[in-house]
């Protein structure tokens, strides 16, 4: 199981874009990490203007966050965000400086309830 | 990375509060750590009065490279959440937070795996401030 979530900028990223990135996400995940494309979903979640920003500004990143099945060495880790970000500055011409990848381990959790 | 969200009710805090916020936010996290000013995100998610699963009415949900002592850990959260009470008129009570981490090496920004926390080189802060 892959499980895509994307944090976009309002007015950033078209629909048509977006149709193009999950298409791509899936088979990334696949071709990189093995994982059947019916076991990997993709969700956005788009910030409205004016309630992101970037470096005390308005923001126009985005970012790919992921939670990917644990196991994976860090070389493989690393050749699948690369391969997500490849992607993404492909689709939607946005530069790395505008766009933060990351892929956790299934059982990770970040707070120490 | 860093991300922090400031969950807010729907209409309580306004544009500028919000830039003024994102403003300190950043100055403060560069302040106490060796980030790139344009690594630092801040959003604001609006929530229907009431409806938020947080403990307080307003709370700041933070992620964060993992490595850093303690005591610079809850600094920095409190700076934060002090940062927002100073912009607005929500009292100190009303607002909580919690700073969650990850290992670095699981994001890549600026086209680079993020380093550890102390072993960020000056190869990599030319590469990530390139463009």
């Amino acid at each position: 199981m892959i499980a895509f979530n994307c944090t976009i900028q309002e007015g950033v990223i078209p629909e048509e874009q977006r149709e193009i990135i999950n298409q791509r996400l899936v088979q990334i995940g696949a071709a990189v990490l093995g994982v059947p494309p019916d076991d990997i979903s993709v969700d956005y979640e788009v910030i409205p203007h004016g309630f992101g920003f970037r470096g005390g500004e308005i923001s126009t990143s985005s970012s790919v966050r992921s939670v990917i099945p644990d196991g994976f060495t860090q070389e493989k880790r690393v050749e699948f965000m690369t391969a997500v970000q490849d992607m993404w500055i492909d689709v939607t011409g946005q530069t790395t400086a505008e766009l933060v990848v990351g892929a956790a381990d299934a059982s990770f959790r970040p707070h120490r309830d | 990375m860093p991300i922090y969200r400031f969950k807010v009710p729907t209409d309580s805090v306004p544009f500028e509060q919000r830039e003024k916020i994102a403003v300190d936010v950043t100055d403060i996290h560069c302040g106490s750590t060796l980030a790139p000013r344009h690594f630092v995100h801040v959003m604001f998610d609006e929530q229907p009065e009431g409806s938020s699963e947080f403990p307080t009415r307003f709370y700041l949900d933070a992620y964060n490279r993992a490595g850093r002592p303690q005591e610079v850990k809850d600094k920095l959260l409190e700076d934060l959440i002090n940062a927002f009470v100073r912009h607005t008129d929500v009292p100190r009570d009303q607002i909580s937070g919690r700073l969650g981490e990850g290992p670095a090496s699981w994001a890549m920004e600026g086209g680079q795996v993020l380093p550890e926390p102390g072993q960020e080189t000056a190869e990599w802060y030319a590469e990530v401030t390139a463009d």
